[in-house]
C-alpha cells in the first residue's frame, strides 16, 4: 500500500466521519422487512400466577355457582357410593317415598290415553287425513 | 439505544415477554433500523442484511422471557448478535483464510466521484464497501458500532491482535480512499 502511515489530518478527518456516522439516525427498514419482523414478534404466552390460573379454571366452570354445583355433585357421588344402593328403583324410593307407585302407570296411560280416543281425530291428523 | 421517550428497551422487552404485542411493535421500530444498518454495512447486500436483521430480532424474541433487566442493553446485545451473524455469513461466503485477501494497491478513483459535500455518510459507506471484508467488519464494529477489540475478536472468531491489525489497515485504506476528496468531505486543511 502506498500510504504506510496516516497523517494527523487524515486521521482527524476519518474520526470526524466516524463520529458523524455514529450519531446519524439509521434509515427506516424496508416496509416488507418491517412487516416480517412484526409477524415474527408474536408475544409468548404470558406467565400466569397459580391464583390467576385457578381463577380462570373457576371461570370455565361457571364461577362460584359452578363450583358449588360441582362440589354438590361430588358429595352426592360420595354419599351414593357409601349408601350402596341396589336397583335404581330402590334409589328413587329413597329420595321420594312412594315414587314407585306413581299413578297412572304407563300401561294404564296407554290404554286410557288420547291416542285411543274413539273418534280417532288425532290419529287422522297425524296421518295427514285431516287438516 | 433510543429510549429517551417512553419506557426503556428493557421495560419493553419485559412487557413483550408478558404478552404485550404493542411492546413488540415499539421494539421493532426502535431497534431494527440500526440492526439493519449494521447488517448492510457489514454484508453490503440488502437481501442478506434483511435476513440477518430478521434472524437477530427472532433471537431477541426468543430470549425475552429469560432477559435479565439491568444487565446488557437489548441494543448492545442485538449488535453483538448481528455482528456474529454477519461475520458467519462472510466466512461462508468467502471460505478463505483471514489474511489471504489481496488488497488493492491504489484506492479506487471512482469511490467518491460525484459526491456531495453534504453526503459524507454515503461516501463513507461507499468507501467501506471497497475494503476487504474482514477489514470492513473490524472497522465498522470498532469505529461505527463502538465495540471494543475483545468483543470484535469474539464476534469474528479471531485474536485481538488480528483485530488491531485489521482495524489499522482498514483505517489506512479508508483514509487513502477518501483523501483525494477531503475538500468535498468538508475536512479541508
Amino acid at each position: 500500500m502506498s500510504h504506510d502511515r496516516m497523517n494527523e489530518t487524515d486521521d482527524a478527518a476519518l474520526e470526524a466521519l466516524f463520529a458523524e456516522a455514529r450519531m446519524a439516525e439509521a434509515d427506516p427498514v424496508p416496509e416488507g422487512l418491517r412487516a416480517r419482523l412484526l409477524a415474527d414478534a408474536v408475544p409468548p404466552v404470558a406467565k400466569r400466577s397459580w391464583w390467576s390460573r385457578l381463577g380462570e379454571m373457576l371461570a370455565d366452570l361457571g364461577g362460584a355457582p359452578g363450583l358449588v354445583g360441582v362440589s354438590t355433585a361430588g358429595l352426592a357421588g360420595v354419599w351414593i357410593g357409601f349408601s350402596g344402593p341396589g336397583l335404581t328403583g330402590d334409589l328413587v324410593s329413597q329420595f321420594w317415598q312412594g315414587a314407585a307407585t306413581v299413578s297412572p302407570t304407563v300401561s294404564a296411560w296407554v290404554e286410557d290415553g288420547p291416542l285411543m280416543a274413539a273418534d280417532g281425530d288425532l290419529l287422522a291428523y297425524i296421518s295427514g287425513e285431516a287438516e | 439505544m433510543i429510549s429517551s421517550d417512553g419506557p426503556s428497551d428493557d421495560a419493553l422487552l419485559e412487557q413483550y415477554a408478558q404478552g404485550d404485542p404493542a411492546a413488540a411493535q415499539m421494539l421493532v421500530d426502535r431497534l431494527s433500523p440500526r440492526v439493519y444498518r449494521l447488517a448492510r454495512r457489514l454484508l453490503q447486500d440488502q437481501a442478506e442484511a434483511e435476513d440477518v436483521t430478521q434472524e437477530a430480532m427472532l433471537r431477541l424474541w426468543k430470549i425475552a422471557p429469560q432477559w435479565q433487566s439491568g444487565g446488557a442493553k437489548p441494543s448492545t446485545w442485538l449488535h453483538r448478535v448481528t455482528a456474529n451473524l454477519a461475520t458467519d455469513r462472510l466466512r461462508r461466503r468467502r471460505g478463505v483464510a483471514l489474511d489471504s485477501i489481496d488488497e488493492p494497491d491504489d484506492p479506487s478513483p471512482g469511490v467518491v466521484e460525484g459526491m456531495m459535500a453534504s453526503d459524507r455518510k454515503r461516501a463513507l459507506d461507499e468507501a467501506l464497501a471497497l475494503l476487504p471484508e474482514r477489514q470492513r467488519v473490524a472497522v465498522v464494529l470498532r469505529h461505527l458500532e463502538g465495540l471494543n477489540n475483545p468483543e470484535i475478536a469474539a464476534a469474528m472468531g479471531i485474536g485481538v491482535e488480528a483485530v488491531e491489525s485489521l482495524t489499522a489497515r482498514g483505517k489506512r485504506k479508508l483514509a487513502a480512499l477518501l483523501s483525494g476528496r477531503r475538500e468535498e468531505l468538508g475536512f479541508e486543511q
